[in-house]
């Protein structure tokens, strides 16, 4: 009877220990440009990306909500990049620590000095890319690697550089393991680390580039890289006050390649705290 | 142990009261350098501001425990002697385990808590110190004039030595600073108390406490200096091949130079430059890092193919139409704008105010090495100290002079930007440029044009068009022209006598070869219906309505600040800083009815655009006064404003606090402790005028210095040690006159007022004049001007402490002493925000007003005492 009930405990125990692995015993369905996740609902979204994806609901249900707040404040109004942002997995590209504030507006540190961009900026940088399938994209300063797995729901061909070396091994090592758990989507981003001033000149000439440094000037090599028509955004001054440069490089009917500058937000002062506040699925009031 | 306490105090004591202050004070401005190297000074400001809320406290809490500490006194200052030096040392040794970040204030709960933490931890051994001298002031408080002169002399003494300190030890080992100059100060005192034991105390703390600091660490393997990693030099130090070239501690800074790579410099280049230029230089760069803020581009000696770079950069401008000039580069600083000049120019004179940065470059052989020696170049004139000064008394008279990015750090603060007095950019520095060009010649200023709705390039603007209307009273219609790059770069030419048409057809096509943006040019036309919708789109911008509901409540249109453009903004401008650039210039310029037009819009703008003068030399505080109440539910619209919104904060805990204080005694006991001590408010105003007077003097005194001194290190020392000093006699010979303090001080006030009010209107001219002089002469004229009202600013505190003393009223000394030491925190915050507002002028007859006050409320020190209820009934 005594051994009987230790074989059940242990039994309970495991089954405890094991059922969310048990449960997702079926492999991950891996990302497809004809796949969508299902968009009508919270409960739709959070039920579909948990059987297909076998991500953490509570993450899942973060995610909707500040989707929503992403729509909702026209950060992105692109359906493909409204889908690539419900199908990237914020919370596995900031520091454990910060984990439980992923899908916060605010911008997190992630160590060595850098941070990981609030999910408006990000999205709205991603808009102002208006990136295609196939579309080849730079990106320079890797960083937490958010951006790039981003984008890699939107094209499979990315090129990402990290100049702090120990940072660029890191996000190497997330990619990896996410790839590993199923996330194939991400053996499309091709990182190294380098000086991103130089860009990548074996990969290019790029149809975007994105940069995600502070530098006193758009570096050359990167303007020479860039396709013409071909679009560079830049976030321009310090974290939580940012602007973001949109560069257009131009070809005349003469050949004569010029640069056309602009700003993301038109010139607003854009917070990283948005002024709009979730209540349930709808926008409301201010925080 | 010999205690004869009855005998009159030995110099001993006077020695040790005076190195104490002097510890005080090199700690206190130890912990403002460890700020500014570690994270952001003037979250170092804040941080000292609230930890001097230590004296307050301290005399609060030997005010209602007074009968106790007079009892004590000597346990008392023994104690908190011993401990000052233990606690400096392990209080600065927690904080750097617990750095906070500025940038994740916001949206990070713990950085407050952090914050709080380093706000106590400074706290502590203030606490200590204000109890030592609380003791011994309450203990000698007949002769307080005499104890007072050694607290003063003694903290301007303190101040002159860490200014030594700070070319002896770096920033981390600073506090070996103030450490000496307690343990010297401690054996003072114990000789003074003929006391074996304290000493032996004293030594072994001593030794404990330097092994802390010196050995701890390296132990532990835990910073003496936590540098944040957000700070320029911190990237430096991350790149693979980073090496340091350089370093040198002194008080112009902690400076660093890296050699990498990965580091390029081109501010400003033209997007153009990608596809016409050859290649960029390669390994051309160092980065120069000033208190790990930078970096400061320093750039190799380029080939004759790598110097066509220079004409892509905006600083080419000026030589585009004088190719053969004598130039004037007004900061030197990396020496890529002297570069440019040198590859344009017949001959050019170079100014550096920072005597730390050409050190680096004549001495050091690496250094020369890279740059070809650029300072000993033969074309080359050196001018050894600020290129305003210079230029505001030279006979010389150049073709082009440049002022390009000398604030070049800096570019990306995540720590936001410190107010800080930026002479070379003032109206009357500008006008002194415009004056000392040959005729014909070009003035050309390049600055940062990285804000959007744009606020610096602004106030260059109307500083500029301010300056020349007073260099030369002809239309300006034609002087000026000015370039932008779109969040990057702009340039204004004045051109002395205006511009020909050759001159204009040669801008426009360099312009057009660089893809700059025109936002004046002599011929430029401009269409009228852009201003209306780019100040209305800015409002919304900052003002909007936020809700719904708000918006009913206001007559700003709702705006959603994220939002793309509508249908109806497609039309509007893409680049709206460039568009308020041609607007500011057309109605500065061309307007119909000029002032009218550009007052309108000056109005109307979002951000202050008042030009910089001598009297407000700041690029900061850009929220109008009248607008402030407005932004406070928006404050994160602000966040690279960080060191001007800091200063509310400071101010507004300072006058909680310091509200606390005084409520303090008057809740738990006014009616106990004060009962018998009649001339309690006019007490509480004399002291907090003092307090507020006596700081608001000395900080906008140390303001308006850097003008003639060119160094705010410089400016400050002289300041602290010539106020502190004068103001020690003061205090001493005030004691010759206590009998006869009714009759005296009214007339003491006067002259402080009087003074004030004087130094407040003419004090601009003469310290520019001052600044003309060679530098010794400088800082005797500097002495000089501080001495008359800093003598007299020593006579009212110890005058009126001394008779609280004689009147056997001890626990309002004690009070007194905290009240003045929290209003001197309140002013010390007010100081900028009225600076930054109204001018330093009228932060001096401000302090005339609150000597004034004090005037008023002088004899209520004198009220007499009640009798006790037992003698009364007696």
């Amino acid at each position: 009877m005594k051994k009987n009930g230790f074989v059940f405990a242990v039994t309970l125990l495991l089954t405890q220990v094991f059922s969310p692995a048990m449960a997702n015993a079926s492999p991950m369905t891996p990302f497809r440009w004809d796949l969508a996740p299902a968009m009508d609902s919270q409960e739709n979204f959070v039920n579909w990306m948990q059987q297909n994806r076998h991500e953490d609901p509570g993450f899942l249900v973060q995610r909707w909500r500040r989707y929503l707040a992403v729509v909702a404040v026209k950060d992105a109004t692109d359906e493909r990049v409204k889908e690539a942002f419900l199908w990237t997995p914020r919370e596995e590209f900031v520091r454990p620590i910060n984990r439980s504030h992923s899908y916060d507006s605010a911008f997190l540190d992630i160590g060595y000095g850098v941070t990981i961009s609030g999910p408006h900026l990000v999205a709205h940088m991603t808009s102002a890319l208006e990136v295609k399938q196939g579309d080849k994209v730079l990106e320079i300063g890797t960083g937490s690697g958010y951006q790039s797995a981003y984008l890699s729901h939107l094209t499979d061909k990315l090129w990402t550089i990290e100049i702090i070396k120990p940072l660029a091994e890191r996000t190497r090592g997330v990619y990896d393991g996410l790839i590993a758990k199923g996330y194939s989507e991400f053996s499309a981003i091709n990182s190294k680390q380098g000086d991103g001033y130089y860009g990548w000149p074996e990969a290019a000439p790029f149809d975007k580039i994105i940069v995600t440094c502070g530098i006193d000037h758009i570096p050359p090599p990167l303007l020479q890289q860039l396709k013409p028509g071909g679009i560079m955004v830049i976030p321009v001054g310090p974290p939580g006050a940012q602007h973001v440069l949109k560069v257009i490089k131009q070809q005349a009917a003469d050949g004569a390649l010029t640069v056309s500058r602009s700003d993301i937000y038109n010139g607003r002062v854009v917070p990283f705290v948005p002024f709009k506040k979730l209540e349930g699925d709808v926008i409301k009031g201010a925080h | 142990m010999l205690t004869p306490r009855a005998a009159a105090p030995s110099r001993f004591l006077y020695l040790a009261v005076g190195l104490i202050s002097a510890a005080i004070i090199a700690l206190q401005l130890v912990v403002m350098r460890i700020f500014a190297v570690g994270s952001w000074a003037h979250f170092g400001s804040l941080v000292v501001s609230l930890a001097m809320m230590g004296f307050g406290l301290t005399s609060v809490v030997m005010c209602a425990a007074h009968a106790w500490c007079d009892r004590h006194w000597r346990g008392l200052a023994n104690t908190a002697l011993v401990c000052f030096g233990p606690l400096a040392i392990g209080a600065n040794l927690i904080a750097q385990q617990v750095p906070f970040n500025a940038i994740f204030l916001i949206s990070d709960p713990a950085q407050k808590w952090r914050l709080a933490a380093n706000f106590v931890l400074y706290l502590v051994p203030f606490v200590s110190g204000a109890s030592f001298l609380g003791a011994v002031f309450l203990h000698r408080k007949t002769a307080f004039g005499k104890v007072y002169f050694a607290d003063l002399v003694g903290a301007g003494v303190g101040g002159m030595t860490l200014l030594i300190g700070l070319y002896v030890f770096r920033p981390d080992d600073l506090i070996a600073v103030p450490l000496a100059l307690w343990l010297v100060g401690g054996v003072a005192w114990f000789v003074s108390q003929h006391s074996r034991r304290g000493l032996a105390t004293l030594l072994g703390v001593a030794v404990l406490s330097l092994a802390a600091h010196f050995v701890l660490p390296n132990l532990l393997s835990i910073p003496k200096l936590a540098v944040s990693d957000y700070k320029g030099v911190a990237y430096a130090r991350k790149f693979p091949d980073n090496r340091r070239v350089y370093e040198n501690s002194s008080p112009f800074g902690y400076l660093e130079i890296y050699s990498s790579s990965y580091l390029h410099f081109a501010p400003g280049l033209s997007d153009n430059a990608a596809f016409n230029l050859p290649a960029m230089p390669a390994n051309a760069y160092l980065g120069m890092y000033l208190d790990g803020d930078g970096p400061i581009g320093i750039m190799r000696e380029l080939s004759a193919t790598d110097s066509q770079y220079f004409h892509y950069l905006p600083m080419a401008y000026p030589y585009l139409l004088k190719p053969n000039a004598a130039a004037f580069v007004v900061q030197f600083g990396g020496g890529i704008s002297t570069m440019v000049a040198l590859h344009n120019s017949r001959t050019v004179t170079v100014a550096e105010g920072n005597p730390a940065i050409l050190a680096a470059f004549r001495r050091n052989a690496e250094l020369r090495d890279f740059t070809g020696d650029i300072l000993g170049n033969p074309k080359l004139d050196v001018i050894d100290y600020d290129g305003r000064l210079y230029l505001a008394n030279t006979p010389k008279r150049y073709d082009v002079i440049d002022l390009s990015l000398a604030d070049s750090a800096g570019l990306s603060n995540p720590g936001g930007f410190a107010i800080v007095e930026k002479y070379a950019y003032t109206r009357e520095a500008m006008t002194a440029y415009m004056r000392a060009l040959a005729p014909g010649g070009i003035l050309a200023v390049t600055l940062w044009n990285k804000e959007e709705p744009p606020k610096s390039v602004l106030k260059l603007y109307t500083t500029m068009v301010a300056a020349a209307r007073v260099a030369a009273p002809v239309p300006l219609d034609n002087c000026f022209y000015a370039v932008s790059s779109y969040l990057s770069t702009v340039t204004v030419l004045y051109k002395q006598g205006g511009f020909n048409a050759d001159e204009i057809a040669k801008l426009h096509a360099h312009s057009k070869a660089m893809s700059f943006d025109e936002i004046a040019a002599p011929d430029s036309t401009f269409d009228a219906a852009q201003i209306e919708p780019t100040l209305a789109n800015y409002r919304a911008s900052i003002f909007g309505a936020q809700t719904p509901a708000a918006a009913n409540a206001t007559t700003e249109p709702e705006v959603d600040p994220t939002a793309p453009l509508g249908a109806a903004q497609q039309a509007g401008p893409l680049v709206p800083a460039t568009t308020m650039g041609q607007i500011v210039w057309n109605a500065l310029l061309h307007g119909d009815h000029k002032t009218t037009a550009w007052d309108d819009v000056a109005r109307r703008y979002v951000f202050d655009t008042r030009p910089l003068t001598n009297d407000r030399p700041y690029f900061a505080a850009y929220i109008k006064p009248v607008d402030l109440p407005r932004i406070t539910d928006r404050l994160e619209l602000f966040q690279d404003e960080w060191g001007y919104l800091l200063l509310f904060a400071t101010l507004g805990i300072a006058v909680t606090v310091a509200t606390v204080l005084i409520a303090f005694p008057v809740v738990l006991g006014w009616r106990s402790i004060f009962n018998r001590y009649p001339g309690r408010l006019g007490t509480i105003i004399y002291f907090a005028c003092l307090g507020l007077g006596y700081i608001m003097v000395e900080v906008s005194l140390i303001a308006k210095f850097v003008l003639p001194l060119g160094n705010p290190t410089v400016s400050a020392t002289i300041l602290i040690t010539g106020m502190l000093v004068f103001s020690g006699l003061g205090s001493l010979v005030s004691g010759r006159y206590l009998d006869r303090a009714r009759a005296i001080m009214p007339k003491i006030f006067i002259a402080i007022s009087a003074l004030l009010f004087a130094y407040g209107a003419v004090l601009d001219p003469l310290l520019g004049w001052i600044g003309s002089l060679a530098y010794a002469s400088r800082i005797a004229c500097s002495f000089a001007l501080i001495a008359p009202p800093a003598f007299l600013m020593g006579f009212p505190m110890a005058t009126a402490m001394t008779w609280l003393g004689r009147l056997g009223k001890d626990p309002m000394f004690l009070w007194a002493w905290g009240i003045n030491g929290s209003f001197s925190v309140i002013g010390a915050a007010a100081v900028p925000i009225i600076a930054t507002a109204y001018g330093l002028a009228a932060v001096l007859q401000l302090s005339g007003l609150a000597y004034l006050i004090a005037a008023l409320t002088f004899f209520a020190i004198f009220a007499p005492l009640k009798k006790p209820l037992a003698a009364v009934r007696e």
